[in-house]
């Protein structure tokens, strides 16, 4: 298609989404995507930047990393940007001290953090975490609180794992935003804030960058609004009705990591 | 009021309205006795997700209310009605207790979502699961969105909240049943033969009781037990037609002026 060289043209950095564009997870740890590896390694090869952008907020970074590392991807720590260490460093500007509503496993970025005679709430995407008794806490201590301030790592509505779409940490967002009459501030995709130090880290312009994403609002929307492209993959949470989105519209729809990363080394940076 | 008619049917609430938790409120026997000597239709009209018509009927007969269980509509017969006409088979995220008002319903292979206050289902897996129900495009009706409730350990999570995670992350809206809801009171006079404008409604919540009747074209009466706090009937707009003490003021209002 002639249209894709037009509208690929330029591009000098590509942001990848992971979980449903490298892998999908789920117990065990995950299943690569079919392509996905190769796709990374060809990417990496070529003169095009990459870094990895997610809102993967169950696991660790160094925990995410060592899985994909496993799974056979070609990825490190310092090329990961994630909500949890963004949201430590908003935490320890701001004197915050959190109520963690968080899985187990991402427990440990939060280790240097005081969370004693906490000030605010943080929501990760707690899976089984996300109990009556839990989320009642977490509305609780919001309810004590003067003013409310309540952190969430992402935004999202649903993700996708071996055995099928689960609710993400946005639905409990909206829970606690409608149960205590109050807006969260979200740190991960799509605020422009973490897409902005995810370009800065990759180092080139939105106007050059390319997010590459399963989530039509998360990922596309959230890298147009920063004056990035974005494509979204049909693998992971992509829905055929994402493609007739009332207000998301990606600059491509690829079936897959692979096919996107063609097209990348086809057209771009010309 | 030019387009009233005839006064016909009386919705009464009950917590708050007839009584207070145990205690029925002073005179309220004698005068919904007095009501049922006239020629109006009563029906008792309620918020409720955990109590079942037949828990609300042992408490009024305890306080010697003479109620029978065909004159109680509650939220959940509402919510019962609509899984009917709708003809689904509900996953039902409500209380035990409340399960005996959905007796004879399907729930096998569910293809609906029923949600109440119904915290030892609200957990993760649950709400995936009629998350998932959602995506394949179940309706979601829900009893009520109530945010909090009071109990003895604090302020607790009420249905509200999860029924908007699940609008959120399905992009749907839920079906609300309950007051102040339109069809809560149409439902409610469904098979009296009396339209909206024949009927009155007296309740202590300004906005779930007299606001949502008035409405639909009925008259409200707003008394002052129950959750009624001062200035509460400046909260809607129209006024209630009348804000008075208590139930029996109510009746007596009726007696002497709408019949």
């Amino acid at each position: 298609m002639d249209a894709w060289g037009k509208r690929l043209a330029g591009v000098r950095g590509v942001l990848l989404d992971i979980s449903g564009v490298l892998m999908d997870s789920g117990d065990g740890g995950g299943v690569p995507i079919a392509g996905s590896v190769e796709a990374v390694a060809r990417l990496k090869q070529s003169r095009l930047k990459v870094r990895f952008c997610t809102n993967e907020s169950q696991k660790s970074r160094g925990k995410l990393v060592g899985l994909l590392r496993q799974l056979g991807f070609d990825v490190s720590e310092g090329e990961v940007t994630a909500p949890a260490p963004a949201a430590c460093q908003i935490l320890k500007e701001r004197g915050l001290r959190p109520h963690l509503l968080v899985h187990d496993g991402v427990r440990s970025e939060f280790d240097q953090v005081d969370t004693s005679n906490p000030n605010c709430v943080l929501i990760a995407d707690a899976g089984d975490g996300f109990s009556y008794r839990n989320v009642n806490k977490a509305f609780q201590v919001l309810m004590e609180l003067e003013k409310p301030v309540l952190i969430s790592l992402g935004s999202g509505r649903y993700f996708k794992e071996t055995s099928g779409l689960m609710l993400d940490v946005g639905a409990y967002m909206k829970a606690l935003e409608y149960a205590c009459g109050i807006k969260a501030e979200v740190v991960g995709k799509p605020s422009p804030e973490f897409f902005k130090s995810a370009l800065q880290e990759l180092g080139v312009q939105a106007n050059q960058a390319i997010m590459i994403g399963d989530d039509i609002v998360g990922d596309v929307g959230g890298a147009q609004r920063c004056g990035m492209r974005a494509l979204q993959v049909r693998t992971g949470k992509f829905r055929p009705s994402d493609e007739r989105h009332p207000e998301v519209k990606a600059d491509g729809y690829v079936d897959n990591l692979a096919e996107a990363v063609d097209l990348l080394l086809q057209h771009a940076d010309k | 009021m030019a387009a009233r008619r005839a006064l016909k049917a009386v919705l009464v609430d009950l917590n708050g309205t007839l009584h207070i938790e145990d205690a029925a409120v002073p005179g309220a026997q004698e005068a919904l006795k007095r009501l049922r000597g006239t020629s109006v239709l009563v029906r008792f009209v309620t918020n409720t997700t955990k109590e079942s018509k037949q828990d609300l009927l042992e408490r009024l007969k305890k306080l010697e209310f003479d109620i029978s269980e065909d004159e109680i509509f509650t939220s959940l017969t509402a919510a019962r009605n609509l899984v009917e006409q709708k003809q689904v088979r509900p996953m039902l995220l409500v209380d035990d207790r409340a399960l005996p008002d959905f007796k004879g319903i399907q729930t096998s292979d569910p293809n609906a979502v029923v949600i109440g206050l119904a915290p030892e289902h609200f957990h993760y897996q649950i709400l995936n699961q009629a998350f998932r129900l959602l995506l394949d495009g179940a309706p979601l009706i829900a009893i009520h969105k109530a945010r909090y409730y009071k109990r003895k350990d604090g302020l607790a999570l009420g249905p509200g909240p999860f029924v908007t995670a699940l609008e959120y992350a399905t992009d749907t809206k839920a079906t609300v049943v309950g007051k102040p809801e339109k069809t809560f009171f149409l439902e409610a006079l469904r098979g009296t033969g009396c339209e909206p404008e024949e009927a009155i409604m007296i309740g202590d919540d300004c906005r779930d009781d007299v606001g949502g009747a008035q409405t639909v074209g009925m008259l409200g009466i707003l008394v002052k037990t129950g959750k009624y706090r001062a200035a509460d009937e400046e909260k809607i707009n129209p006024p209630p037609y009348l804000t008075c003490e208590s139930f029996p003021h109510a009746v007596e209002h009726i007696l002497q002026h709408l019949l």
